[in-house]
């Protein structure tokens, strides 16, 4: 157990090294690299080239790498060029945001998807499988934010039902009915995707533990066909998903950037696009660390899941194979 | 979201107990067997989505392609001249004064070049890749192997936010970090067929003999592989279609003058106030092309895979019984 | 005459497939004694399986049905009984094990568990009662240091120990029947004769009955009262064993025989094959269903289908070669016949 996780956490930790070293890298393979934001309309080339020296943008990749990593082990995120705000400052409250939108949404329809899903399985090809075959095909084939769009000229627009955008209203802040009014559309846009792929996968994985002999020796042995669905399928038939689950982490962490720009909601994706577009690197570097560290934390979380679940799989030999 | 995932867990079949209508007779064949091609078109033929599908597709496919002869207006052209949505503007102007059916049209054109564009590519490298990894083995696999469980942490859409916004909103480029960030699927797959081929008692006949394996193993990939490869790319053109029009939709893809059904919505969004109808053309053509490609990719699992399971409902049973009696 | 436990009258059941629906026994009888074992001998495909399953009614499960028929067990029709009826005879009255032992046990539940769960489920004892009969169940079956074995998971046991644990779970209430679906056939060699042993074993210490299903005469002779052999979803010989194997009657039980390894008369010739395969239940042949692989085929075995005659005291064969000798209905020739 703990040689596993010694193994795992070496191993993320060299992927995080990656990442930051392939994202680093773009941000000054890029023509002009950092320097260019600088050469905005109004800066003369020798006032860039002073700010460039102040910032030690003219220093050398490599150094300037680990001089962000030595700031980055003494807890500093690093400053925004334009403003010279702290980083954590502009990033921590969007990662809220986003956590606040996307926990909402995956749990929600991690709620509604499996039970479905299991549900289906056992009436192939029913009313309700024909409904959550129609709605992963939707879920599939419809671009989210089009999805975000609609809802927005149907219930906010139209029937001036639902707040249009944003996480509150002016001088609301706090309010968290408000809130709540604020999160039904994204969050239903989102929960569609989710959805889609999550009922999918546990109908489709339910269906396959069905078929294997043990569930025939349960019947065999006058079990209960709910006990035969909950006690000895179930467990079976999560083992998948939880991996699913595992791997789904990245889109769970990018997958808000559409609906959050669609709903100008203050998250950590569309915070992502407006910094990518304005090049301030120290706060891409940070978001693509988040996103790092959940994602391989999450992954760290399905493995154990996946030994608690399933007693085939031993965390000190091995792991699972991927 | 992410589109290959309904490939992944629905292929395996299990039969409950042995097959008792196994199709076997007791006379030898005495035609040579369809071909594992006319077998698939046959059942896919007769799949009502599929074909629906395919027909569809090559309606949008066809319009691309003859998108100026059918344009009534340059996609460009500002036409003051007809009051909104009236005149000879089929489904109206947007807020320039562009004719909307026209820009639809063109909108087709990219869209469907960077779907396919980026299938087909990612199928090469991505051949290439699983290929060049299941067939040496050893460290070069568990290279590649490791790059693409890199690959698949990342989020991919930050990625190409990321380089589209460094580098620069052009098409070419996109069409290049989306198929750098969507090989991995192909690779893994042909990984899996090769290390199975290369465990064969023919191949290690032919090595034996000298015979360059690679040849006999390609030509027993294309074979093994090709049909789950196809599948595969389907819903790939699908997922680069939604991709494309992400980014476009977010100001990093297509710009203009060039138009993409993405960029239209991404118009459409900030007269959304004005003029709502003009939301719902782009983002149906997508549904609806990207539907029909995931159609036909279903389409074709389905005839590849001899699972053909139904349960018994009482009706249908009452019906059996009665039939019996008779 | 020994009282019979299980009779079946006349079942035919199938299954729904793409071109309609399909057979997969057709108007089969059978009948098994109190504390005796029928073989059901026959290839792959001829409907075996599907007879047992229908016996469990798991073959509602497995996408078929029963359509016609009955299935008589201890006095009551098994085939008209509901799923909730049937829930508590199986594994309490009726139990079963299956081919492949390592796939027949649920990954992720211990042993004990699983040959616990039909103990509280059918006898109303509590948990740590159960665990304690589990463990007794496992000594029973000849596994060394149950107290250990039945807190391990399946995939720690051998294929062989698997089995044993399979016939622990099927013997947790005593059943009256045992059905055994190719139960050596997954299991290497030596293996399998300790499972037949143990299985005849136990069969005389708790005086039950066994339906046991196989492909191989060789375990059949070692095992059986009495042989039905199958043939694409009929029965088309059946006696007692003595006579089978002294009198093989219909062409296709001779065939079976005479592709034994060293089976009597066939020692120093070249090993005997059925030509051509089982035909599938949707494209029987006309007539007899045996016709195109038979080496006495006449005439008229293609047009009419044969009738069942006694071609001995307790033994009768569905087969035209037979005309000269009394028909008798299928299945009906067993033990008292009139």
């Amino acid at each position: 157990m703990t040689e596993y996780f010694i193994r795992r956490v070496l191993q993320s930790l060299l992927v995080l090294v990656l990442i930051s070293i392939v994202t680093f890298g773009l941000i000054h393979a890029a023509p002009g690299g950092p320097t260019q934001i600088f050469l905005a309309p109004g800066l003369s080339q020798e006032a860039a080239k002073i700010q460039a020296h102040n910032l030690g943008l003219d220093r050398p990749v490599y150094e300037q790498y680990f001089s962000w990593v030595g700031g980055l082990l003494k807890g500093d995120l690093g400053y925004t060029f334009k403003n010279h705000v702290p980083v954590g400052q502009i990033l921590w409250p969007t990662v809220q945001n986003t956590v606040i939108l996307m926990s909402v949404a995956w749990l929600l329809s991690l709620l509604i998807a499996i039970p479905w899903g299991i549900y289906n399985s056992t009436k192939e090809y029913g009313l309700s499988d024909q409904t959550a075959s129609f709605v992963a095909y939707i879920g599939f084939a419809m671009p989210t934010f089009w999805f975000g769009i609609l809802l927005q000229e149907l219930f906010a627009l139209e029937l001036d039902w639902l707040p249009l955008s944003d996480m509150w209203t002016m001088g609301q802040e706090g309010n968290l009915g408000n809130l709540f009014m604020h999160m039904i559309l994204p969050v239903s846009v989102l929960t569609l995707g989710f959805l889609a792929s999550y009922s999918k996968y546990s109908r489709a994985s339910m269906l396959e533990v069905l078929e294997q002999d043990y569930i025939r020796t349960a019947r065999a042995k006058g079990v209960k066909e709910n006990k035969v669905i909950f006690r000895h399928a179930l467990r079976n038939a999560l083992i998948p998903v939880i991996t699913v689950l595992g791997l789904d982490l990245p889109i769970l962490v990018s997958g808000a950037a559409l609906t959050e720009s669609v709903f100008n909601w203050p998250g950590m994706g569309r915070l992502f696009i407006e910094m990518a577009n304005a090049r301030e690197y120290s706060v891409l570097m940070a978001i693509a660390l988040i996103t790092a560290v959940v994602v391989i934390v999450g992954n760290l979380i399905a493995d154990i899941l996946y030994a608690v679940v399933d007693p085939r799989v031993q965390l000190g030999k091995g792991g699972k194979s991927a | 979201m992410s589109m290959n995932m309904n490939t992944e867990i629905a292929q395996s079949s299990q039969p409950g107990l042995e097959p008792p209508m196994e199709e076997v007779t007791s006379t030898a064949p005495s035609k040579k067997p369809p071909g594992p091609w006319k077998t698939v078109w046959k059942k896919f033929s007769r799949n009502p989505y599929a074909m629906t599908g395919l027909v569809v597709l090559s309606i949008f496919v066809l319009a691309a392609i003859f998108a100026p002869w059918l344009a009534p207006y340059k996609p460009e052209a500002i036409n003051l001249d007809g009051d909104m949505g009236g005149g000879g503007h089929l489904l109206g102007v947007d807020e320039l004064g562009r004719d909307i059916f026209s820009r639809l049209l063109y909108s087709a054109r990219i869209s469907l070049l960077v779907g396919f564009t980026v299938a087909a590519a990612s199928v090469i490298i991505g051949s290439f890749v699983g290929a060049i990894s299941g067939y040496f083995g050893g460290w070069i696999d568990t290279i590649f192997m490791r790059f693409v469980d890199v690959m698949n942490s990342i989020p991919l859409l930050f990625l190409n936010i990321l380089v589209l916004a460094i580098f620069g909103s052009k098409v070419s480029y996109m069409i290049m970090i989306l198929v750098f960030t969507s090989w991995m699927s192909v690779a893994r797959l042909v990984r899996g067929n090769f290390l199975q081929l290369r465990e064969t008692q023919y191949v290690e006949a032919a090595k034996a003999i000298g015979v360059s394996s690679w040849g006999i193993i390609f030509r027993h990939l294309l074979r093994n592989a090709s049909f789950p490869i196809i599948v595969n790319a389907t819903l790939m053109v699908g997922g680069a279609i939604l991709s494309e029009s992400a980014l476009s939709f977010l100001g990093l893809g297509v710009q203009a003058p060039d138009t993409s059904w993405g960029q239209m919505l991404s118009n459409a969004q900030e007269f959304m106030l004005t003029d709502p109808i003009q939301a719902v053309y782009p983002g149906l053509c997508i549904l609806i092309v990207v539907l029909s490609v995931n159609f036909i990719g279903d389409g074709i699992r389905d005839a590849l895979d001899p699972r053909q399971k139904a349960t018994v409902s009482r009706r249908r049973l009452k019906q059996w019984r009665k039939d019996y009696s008779k | 005459m020994a009282e019979r436990l299980l009779e079946i009258e006349n079942l035919t059941t199938g299954f729904m497939t793409e071109k309609g629906f399909v057979k997969a026994t057709d108007n089969i009888s059978i009948n098994i004694e109190k504390g005796k074992t029928l073989c059901l001998v026959g290839e792959s495909g001829s409907g075996k399986s599907v007879t047992s399953l229908s016996i469990m009614r798991l073959i509602d499960y497995a996408g078929g049905a029963i359509l016609d028929g009955k299935i008589k067990f201890q006095g009551e029709d098994l085939a008209s009984k509901d799923q909730e009826d049937m829930r508590k005879i199986r594994g309490n009255k009726i139990a079963m094990i299956f081919q492949d032992p390592m796939s027949a046990l649920n990954p992720v539940f211990t042993v004990g568990d699983q040959i616990a769960e039909s103990i509280i489920l059918h006898q109303n004892k509590s948990e740590a009662e159960a665990k304690k009969e589990a463990i007794n169940l496992l000594r029973m079956v000849g596994i060394p240091a149950p107290e250990i074995r039945v807190k391990q998971y399946p995939h720690e046991l051998s294929g062989g120990m698997c089995q044993r644990v399979v016939i622990a779970v099927a013997l947790a209430c005593n059943p009256e029947l045992l059905i055994a679906d190719e139960p050596t056939t997954a299991l290497d060699v030596t293996v399998q004769a300790q499972i037949l042993d143990l299985l005849q074993r136990l069969k005389e210490e708790l005086g039950m009955s066994i339906l046991l299903i196989t492909h191989d005469m060789g375990v059949a002779a070692e095992m059986a009262d009495r042989i039905a052999v199958m043939y694409a979803g009929a029965i088309v010989e059946e006696g007692t064993v003595e006579e089978i194997f002294s009198n093989p009657s219909h062409p296709y039980t001779v065939g079976l025989l005479q592709s034994i390894p060293g089976f009597e008369g066939t020692r120093g010739k070249e090993l005997y094959t059925i030509k051509g395969t089982i035909p599938g239940l949707g494209n029987l042949p006309g007539g007899c269903r045996f016709n195109p692989r038979c080496p006495h085929v006449m005439d008229k075995c293609k047009s009419q289908e044969p009738l069942n005659f006694k071609v001995g005291d307790d033994h009768s064969a569905v087969c035209w070669l037979y005309e000269d000798k009394a028909p008798v209905e299928i299945g009906r020739n067993g033990g008292d016949t009139k």
